[in-house]
């Protein structure tokens, strides 16, 4: 028996998935030990909230047939609810430090966040796609994916309109020491936002997986109209998975906060990372993006590290091409590129 | 008009605006933008400096419809490959002491090459995978560009010098308008000829094209080639016009840019951005400079129109030419919008 799951691994690794999971992590424990542990958890944090943003965009890929270039704005949309609902909670804890608001304030911040990102999603639906929908003839995938561009400055403009181009951040959500793991400090911003992407990512998996409202969005992505014959409401699951997307991208921004200020812009970057990662590892594929956002996470902080701040967009993006040229369909492979290649 | 008359029957005015791919209305528009320099309100020098970014995005949004119009392929690096062309050019001047004039031609050339080398990497890709790589491909040259500061002094900015030693813009202006005449005839000329047909074929089905003897290799590369190489000659342009080149010409809300102008004046007609953007753009910057108080609402405006044009008017500017205006009752009239067809 044990020989045969033996076969089996051996078989997998000779795979090109796992020849590049088990590369990245070969790669990540070396680099950590030629330069220190804290590459590692650059790594896992990074990778931990490029995984909420890439599902998301992942998920509108393979259920709605959307290529989302304004993923980025529902992170700029979730960052700056969390800035707004964060301001007060933070000066009540600046009056009140020892009340029980400074452990679940950012906690609210977040979940406020989610509510209106995914309420956006919603409208962005109801106004821009659902009208696309019912009038677009043919080559959807095209044409949505420029209607998104539009929405994509829309949104960033409106923000830079309303809002002022200013930064809006803040110090942090959780004061307090830091926490040391193997002689590593890591801020308690860092953990909370390692965790939370854990935690959200792996009650989406779930979701996606087990409960039937799952199982009908995985329909509706493999054939829509299989699925509408086994009687799945398609509008309904058009709406929730588009709120669901955007709620991913916007807890992404709005627990990434301390990092990224709220401006404008602030949502390219998070975009280009998101879509190298849906590339990386085939369009539709939920599982994969989460290991592709761990790979790209690797490969900026590594890029960062031994080549520079700045290059982190040329050495990705050559890499991401070379996969583009020789492996279009991603390296964990994926069914849904066929209704993409209209 | 009868569609019957051969070319023999044409009087020689009529020959020569067809050799052109004019119509008496566009020869009009043409000897319009001409003239528009000595025309009160946009002889002043601020107006002319607008004026010739319009012409610029035309320009620009004509040979990005060459590929995206007739091909089906958005190319999304192109303000990357132009500002690859342009930092060419300005990089010649400078160091190798290069007249400006040939500069912006080598610049046209390597953008060109740029281009040759996204057809060739991008044909086994279709539609949306072929805009993500030429978008990915673009961002590495905005970042080679602003990392390699030894060379293009990063964001810092490069100072180039001008093609013109004058502080007035009106013969930068000339330069643009017969710049955006003769891409137009170029892509024009190619697309009416037999190469026209076969990137319409390829852009609407690829495997049907394939199966009737269409060689798609060959066709793809070549339009990203010239349409590419439009765009170096452009970025030339805007390098030795403004005086200075930033990577922020590089950047993708620069494609975007000409994408919307393009997609509003219609895709594949070729004029239709060339048309609309000298109205749009230049409103856009009558908004921008008088509502400074608030930025961005240009760009708002700019977005709201792109996104109601793609849901509810997708055939953009040229469609409702052609179906409202293009067949008017009056002879007269249909001469003028037609030509002697």
């Amino acid at each position: 028996m044990s020989n045969n799951i033996v076969s089996k691994f051996l078989n997998w690794m000779k795979s090109a998935a796992g020849f590049s999971i088990t590369a990245t992590i070969v790669i990540a424990v070396l680099a950590s030990i030629a330069s220190g542990p804290y590459l590692l958890v650059n790594t896992i944090v990074t990778g931990g909230m490029l995984a909420l943003v890439a599902t998301g965009l992942t998920l509108m890929l393979g259920v709605l047939n959307i290529a989302m270039f304004a993923h980025g704005e529902f992170f700029m949309i979730g960052s700056l609810t969390a800035y707004y609902v964060f301001t007060p909670i933070s000066n009540y804890i600046g009056e009140n430090p020892e009340s029980f608001i400074a452990v679940i304030g950012p906690l609210i911040a977040m979940a406020g966040a989610a509510i209106v990102g995914a309420i956006s999603g919603i409208v962005a639906e109801k106004l821009v796609f659902g009208p696309l929908r019912k009038r677009s003839t043919d080559n959807w995938v095209m044409n949505s994916f420029l209607l998104t561009v539009g929405l994509s400055m829309l949104l960033i403009n409106l923000h830079q309109l309303i809002f002022g181009a200013d930064f809006k951040g803040i110090v942090g959500y959780w004061t307090g020491m830091p926490v040391s793991i193997a002689d590593v400090f890591i801020s308690r911003d860092r953990a909370m936002a390692f965790v939370i992407a854990v935690i959200v990512v792996s009650l989406f998996w779930f979701f996606m997986t087990y409960t039937r409202t799952g199982m009908a969005i995985r329909a509706v992505s493999q054939d829509i109209t299989g699925a509408q014959i086994v009687g799945i409401d398609i509008e309904k699951i058009v709406l929730l998975t588009i709120s669901l997307a955007c709620a991913l991208s916007a807890v992404a921004g709005g627990s990434l906060l301390f990092m990224y200020p709220s401006y404008p812009t602030v949502g390219l970057e998070p975009l280009y990372l998101a879509w190298f990662v849906v590339i990386l590892s085939g369009l539709g594929n939920i599982l994969g993006a989460v290991a592709g956002a761990f790979m790209v996470a690797l490969l900026k902080v590594i890029t960062v590290e031994y080549i520079g701040a700045g290059w982190d967009f040329v050495v990705p993006s050559a890499l991401i091409m070379l996969i583009l040229i020789f492996k279009p369909s991603g390296i964990f492979g994926s069914d849904v590129r066929g209704a993409l290649d209209k | 008009m009868d569609n019957t008359i051969t070319s023999q029957q044409m009087n020689p005015f009529d020959k020569l605006l067809d050799k052109l791919c004019l119509t008496p209305v566009g020869l009009l528009g043409l000897v319009l933008l001409f003239a528009l320099p000595y025309i009160p309100p946009f002889n002043q020098e601020y107006m002319l400096r607008w004026l010739i970014y319009c012409g610029f995005i035309a320009a620009m949004s004509v040979g990005f419809d060459l590929t995206a119009g007739y091909i089906s392929i958005v190319n999304f690096g192109y303000a990357a490959v132009s500002g690859f062309g342009g930092y060419t050019s300005a990089l010649l001047v400078i160091n190798m002491g290069l007249s400006p004039w040939l500069a912006m031609a080598a610049g046209g050339i390597t953008a060109g090459f740029m281009g040759l080398i996204i057809g060739m990497i991008s044909l086994r890709l279709r539609g949306i995978f072929a805009a993500c790589l030429s978008w990915f491909f673009g961002l590495a040259i905005m970042g080679l560009a602003t990392k390699m500061v030894w060379l293009t002094r990063g964001p810092l900015g490069l100072r180039t010098p001008r093609l013109f030693e004058t502080d007035s813009n009106a013969p930068f202006y000339f330069l643009m308008v017969i710049l955006l005449f003769l891409i137009y005839l170029a892509c024009k000329l190619i697309v009416r000829s037999k190469m026209g047909l076969a990137f319409q074929a390829i852009g609407q089905n690829m495997d049907a094209a394939r199966a009737s003897g269409i060689n798609p290799v060959y066709y793809r590369v070549f339009n990203f080639t010239v349409s590419c190489a439009i765009a170096g000659i452009l970025g030339g342009f805007y390098a030795h016009f403004y005086g200075i080149l930033t990577p922020d010409v590089m950047h993708t809300s620069k494609t975007v840019e000409v994408l919307a102008v393009a997609y509003i004046g219609g895709r594949g007609s070729l004029w239709g951005g060339a048309v609309i953007a000298f109205p749009f753009i230049f409103i856009m910057e009558i908004v921008r400079s008088t509502l400074s108080n608030l930025p961005g609402l240009n760009l708002v405006i700019y977005s709201l129109v792109l996104i109601l044009v793609m849901i509810y008017y997708p055939g953009g500017f040229s469609y409702f030419y052609d179906t409202h205006i293009r067949k008017p009752k009056n002879k007269v009239l249909r001469y003028f919008l037609n030509g002697r067809k």
